[in-house]
C-alpha cells in the first residue's frame, strides 16, 4: 500500500450500546475520508450516523473494529478533529465572542490576537450585531452557527458536523451552506458532514456515503462529480437531478 | 467503572473506621474530660439503659468500678424516673413527624396548586405567603403556648406550618412550569376541568411536588425536635436536652453519651423516612423522561 | 382557568399594574382583619394565662395596634430592638458564611472526585440525616452557652445544604459542554474554571438562599433555648415577670421582616449571577 495515510480510516467499526436491552447501532462499518475530501454521511434517522461521527471524533469507543486517524488510533477527543455536536452545546453563560474564542484560550493564545480571530469568524456568519450578547438572545439557528464559528477558530484539519444547518430555515441553510462551501474551497479541510437531506449532501460533498437504517451498514458510496465551485445553478443541473434519483432509490 | 464501586464500599468503610479509632482513642487518652468525650463503652451503656427503660442495681460497695458509673448522668437518671425509652421517645417524635406531614402536605400543595394555575389567586395569595412564610414556625411557638397552652396542639402547629410552608414552592412551580401544549392538547380532546385536573395536570405537576417531599420531610424532623426541646416533656427533643420543663432548660445537665444516643437515633430515623419516601418518589414517577 | 406559560401569550391577562395593587389588597385586607379582631378581643379574650407552673396576669392575647406601635417605638428608642438585630443578624452572617465556605469548598470536592466522595459519605449522610438542632446540646456541653456554640450551630445546618448544593451542582453539568470542551482542546483545569463552575452556579446559588432560610431558623432556636439580651429570640420569649405579648409580636415581625429581606437579596444575587440562564418552561 502506498500513499499517505487517509484522513479518517473506519475498519469494520461495529457499536452496540450497552444497558438493559442493548441496541446495536453500527454493524460493520469501512469508510475511508481521504485529505481534503468533503464527504457527506447521509441516511435515515436512527441509522447510527451520530454513533459513528462520535466514534470517530474520539467520545466512544467502537466494540467491534478500529478506527484510525493519520494512520494512528483514535484515543479520545482532539482539537485535530473539530466537532460540532448535534446537540445545543453553546455555553450559555459564555457571550458569543467568548464562545468563539473558547478554543483559543485553551491553546494559550494571548487576547488580541484572540479578538482579532474571533471578529473575522463573527463576521463570516453575519451575527457581528451579537458579538457581546448572551445565547439566550440567538434563535436556535444562530447558536448553531456560533458552535461552527467555534471551531473553525482552532482551524483543525479535520472537521466533524453532526447536521449543524438542521435547525436553520430554509434561506439561512442554503447561505450557510454556500459560506461552508466557500470556505472548504479556501482552505480545502477535510470533512465529514452527517445530514439526513440528500440535497445538502449533493451540493456540498465529493462523496456521499449512505448508510442503511439500524443497525447502520454502508448502503452505498456514491461519488458526486458535479463541477466544483458549486453553485445555485448547480442545483438544477440535469446531472444533480440524476444523482438525487439515485440516492433516493438506495435509501428506500 | 466497576472498580470504582467496590472502592466506594471500602472508602466508606475506611472513613467510618477512622472516624470510630480516633474517637476511641480521643476518648480514653483522658486529653478530654470524659464528660465531653465519653468512651464508646458509656454511649453503650446508656444506649441499652434507654432501650431498656432500667438501669441495673447499683454495684456493691468497694467495687472498682463504682467511681466510673458515678458520674453516668443524672440525665439518664432523670429520663429513666419519668419512664422514658428510646423507642419510646423516637416512636413519638416520629409520630408529630407523621402528623405535621399528613397534615401540611396536602394544604401546603393545595395553596401551591391554587397559586399556580390561576393567576388570580397569585396575584392575591402570594404577598401573605411571601410573608407567612418568612416567619420561622418555631418563632411562634411561644406566642402560640399563650394561646392554647402546653397542649399537643401548641408543639404541632409549627410541624404542619413549616411543612405546609415548605410544600407550597414546589407544588407552585410544579403548577406553572406544566407546559400549556399539553393542557391544550388534552382540551382539545374534549377534556373538562376535572378530567383536565386528574389526568393532566397533576401527573404533570407530580415530579416537582414529590421530588420537595423529601426536603419536606427533612424540614418535619427538625422543626419536631426543636419543638420538644423547648416545650415538651416527651419526644427525642426532650430527650437529648435532659428531660424537664421549658424554663428549666439550662440547668439541667446533660450527658453527653445520651445526646450521641439520641442523635443518632434521630439521624438513622431520618435516614429511613427519606428512604421510604425516595422509594415512593421513584415508583410514582417511573414515567419521567 | 388558564394555563400560564410565558409562550403562551394568548393567555397573558392582566398587567403588571392589576397584579400589584391586587397583592396590595390582600395584604391591606389582612391589617384590616388583624385591627378588628384585636379590638373585638380587647374586652373579650382572656388575659390571664396559665403557663404550666404560674399563672401570668394582664396579657393581651391580639394586641392593637396601638399597644404595638408603643412598644414599637419603646424598643427602638431605647435601643433594644437594634441591638438585638444587631446580635441575631450578625450570627446569622457569621454563621452562613463559614457554612456556606466549607460546604461548597466540600461540595465541589466531593463532585469532582469520586474518591473523595466516597470517603466523605458517611459523615455527609449522617449529618445530611441529623436535625441540626440536635447537635445542640451536644455543642453546649462542648463549648458552653455562648457566642461561638451558636454560630456553629447556624454554620452546621448551612454547610449541609450547600454541600449537597454544590455536590449536584458539579455532578450535573451536561455532558454536552464537557464534550465540547474537550472537542476544542480544553484541559481539565480549564474546563474546570470555565465550564464546571459556571454550570454549577444556579445549583449553588439556589442551596446558598435555602442556607439562608435556615440559618435563621436555627438561630431563632438557639437563641429561644439560651434566651439573653440582646437577641431577637429573647423577644420572644416569656423570660421576665410579664410577658408581653406586643414584644413577641414585634419580635415576630421584625424576625420576619428580616428573614425576607435577607431572601430578597439573596434572590436578587441570584438572579444577577445567573443573568445568562435561559428561563424554561
Amino acid at each position: 500500500m502506498t500513499g499517505p495515510a487517509p484522513r479518517l480510516d473506519a475498519v469494520d467499526v461495529g457499536y452496540t450500546y450497552p444497558g438493559d436491552t442493548p441496541t446495536q447501532a453500527l454493524e460493520s462499518v469501512n469508510l475511508t475520508v481521504q485529505d481534503s475530501e468533503f464527504v457527506a454521511l447521509l441516511g435515515p434517522v436512527g441509522c447510527g450516523k451520530t454513533t459513528l461521527l462520535r466514534i470517530l471524533a474520539g467520545f466512544l469507543r467502537p466494540t467491534k473494529g478500529a478506527v484510525r486517524c493519520d494512520g494512528a488510533e483514535v484515543d479520545g477527543p482532539s482539537p485535530q478533529r473539530g466537532y460540532v455536536l448535534q446537540e445545543d452545546a453553546i455555553f450559555p453563560w459564555m457571550t458569543v465572542r467568548e464562545n468563539v474564542e473558547f478554543g483559543l484560550l485553551a491553546r494559550g493564545m494571548p487576547p488580541a490576537a484572540r479578538v482579532e480571530v474571533s471578529s473575522e469568524l463573527i463576521r463570516l456568519i453575519g451575527l457581528s450585531r451579537f458579538a457581546d450578547a448572551h445565547p439566550k438572545e440567538l434563535s436556535a439557528g444562530m447558536a448553531k452557527m456560533v458552535e461552527v464559528a467555534r471551531v473553525l477558530a482552532i482551524d483543525p484539519a479535520i472537521l466533524l458536523l453532526d447536521e449543524p444547518f438542521g435547525a436553520l430555515d430554509a434561506q439561512t441553510r442554503a447561505r450557510m451552506q454556500d459560506e461552508l462551501a466557500r470556505l472548504w474551497e479556501r482552505r480545502r479541510k477535510t470533512v465529514l458532514f452527517v445530514t439526513h437531506d440528500a440535497e445538502e449532501a449533493l451540493y456540498l460533498a465529493d462523496r456521499i456515503v449512505v448508510l442503511s437504517s439500524r443497525p447502520g451498514r454502508v448502503e452505498a458510496d456514491i461519488p458526486v462529480e458535479l463541477p466544483r465551485p458549486r453553485s445555485l445553478e448547480s442545483r438544477f443541473s440535469p446531472a444533480f437531478s440524476a444523482l438525487k434519483r439515485r440516492i433516493w432509490e438506495t435509501l428506500s | 467503572m466497576e472498580r470504582l464501586k467496590s472502592q466506594r464500599l471500602m472508602l466508606g468503610l475506611a472513613s467510618l473506621g477512622a472516624m470510630v479509632l480516633s474517637y476511641t482513642l480521643l476518648s480514653h487518652s483522658h486529653l478530654l474530660r470524659p464528660e465531653i468525650v465519653p468512651p464508646a463503652r458509656e454511649i453503650a451503656v446508656a444506649f441499652s439503659e434507654l432501650v431498656v427503660g432500667t438501669r441495673p442495681p447499683p454495684p456493691m460497695e468497694g467495687d472498682v468500678h463504682a467511681g466510673h458509673q458515678m458520674h453516668s448522668s443524672d440525665h439518664v437518671g432523670t429520663l429513666l424516673q419519668q419512664g422514658v425509652t428510646l423507642q419510646g421517645s423516637l416512636a413519638i417524635t416520629a409520630a408529630r413527624v407523621l402528623f405535621g406531614l399528613a397534615a401540611g402536605v396536602p394544604l401546603g400543595i393545595l395553596l401551591g396548586l391554587l397559586m399556580g394555575f390561576s393567576r388570580r389567586a397569585d396575584d392575591y395569595l402570594h404577598p401573605i405567603y411571601v410573608l407567612l412564610r418568612s416567619v420561622p414556625p418555631l418563632a411562634l411557638i411561644t406566642y402560640v403556648m399563650l394561646w392554647l397552652g402546653h397542649s399537643e396542639a401548641h408543639r404541632l402547629i409549627p410541624i404542619v406550618y413549616a411543612v405546609a410552608a415548605t410544600m407550597v414552592i414546589p407544588a407552585y412551580h410544579g403548577a406553572r412550569d406544566v407546559l400549556g401544549t399539553y393542557v391544550l392538547a388534552a382540551r382539545s380532546l374534549g377534556a373538562r376541568r376535572w378530567l383536565l385536573i386528574r389526568k393532566v395536570l397533576v401527573p404533570a405537576a407530580g415530579p416537582t411536588v414529590l421530588a420537595g417531599l423529601r426536603y419536606a420531610v427533612a424540614i418535619a424532623w427538625m422543626t419536631a425536635v426543636g419543638s420538644e426541646m423547648l416545650m415538651s416533656e416527651n419526644g427525642m427533643g426532650n430527650l437529648i436536652v435532659g428531660g424537664g420543663l421549658w424554663a428549666s432548660r439550662t440547668q439541667t445537665k446533660a450527658d453527653p453519651a445520651v445526646v450521641i444516643v439520641g442523635i443518632v437515633a434521630l439521624a438513622t430515623a431520618g435516614w429511613a423516612m427519606d428512604a421510604l419516601a425516595k422509594a415512593g418518589t421513584a415508583r410514582l414517577t417511573r414515567w419521567v423522561r | 382557568m388558564l394555563p400560564r406559560n410565558k409562550k403562551n401569550n394568548f393567555f397573558s391577562g392582566p398587567g403588571i399594574r392589576t397584579r400589584t395593587a391586587r397583592g396590595l389588597l390582600s395584604l391591606g385586607a389582612l391589617a384590616i382583619v388583624y385591627g378588628v379582631a384585636a379590638e373585638i378581643g380587647r374586652g373579650r379574650l382572656p388575659d390571664r394565662i396559665w403557663l404550666g407552673t404560674h399563672y401570668v396576669e394582664n396579657v393581651q392575647l391580639l394586641p392593637p395596634y396601638g399597644s404595638l406601635a408603643e412598644e414599637a417605638v419603646f424598643l427602638l428608642q431605647s435601643g433594644i430592638l437594634l441591638s438585638s438585630i444587631a446580635v441575631s443578624a450578625g450570627r446569622v452572617l457569621l454563621g452562613f458564611m463559614l457554612g456556606a465556605a466549607f460546604g461548597i469548598l466540600l461540595g465541589i470536592a466531593t463532585g469532582r472526585a469520586t474518591r473523595a466522595e466516597y470517603l466523605a459519605d458517611p459523615w455527609v449522610t449522617f449529618f445530611r440525616f441529623t436535625p441540626a438542632l440536635a447537635l445542640l446540646p451536644l455543642y453546649v456541653l462542648w463549648f458552653g452557652y455562648g457566642e461561638g456554640t451558636k454560630i456553629l450551630l447556624v454554620a452546621s445546618s448551612v454547610a449541609v445544604v450547600t454541600l449537597l448544593g454544590a455536590h449536584q451542582g458539579v455532578r450535573s453539568v451536561p455532558r454536552v459542554y464537557l464534550d465540547a470542551a474537550s472537542a476544542l482542546g480544553a484541559g481539565p483545569g480549564l474546563a474546570f474554571r470555565k465550564i464546571v463552575l459556571p454550570a454549577a452556579l444556579p445549583h449553588i446559588f439556589a442551596s446558598l438562599r435555602i442556607g439562608l432560610g435556615l440559618a435563621w431558623v436555627t438561630i431563632v432556636v438557639a437563641e429561644l433555648i439560651d434566651a439573653r439580651m440582646p437577641s431577637l429570640g429573647y423577644l420572644l420569649t416569656l423570660a421576665g415577670g410579664y410577658p408581653r405579648v406586643s414584644t413577641m409580636v414585634v419580635g415576630i415581625a421584625t424576625i420576619g421582616a428580616l428573614v425576607l429581606a435577607f431572601d430578597l437579596f439573596a434572590l436578587s444575587v441570584h438572579a444577577r449571577a445567573t443573568r445568562w440562564m435561559r428561563r424554561t418552561g
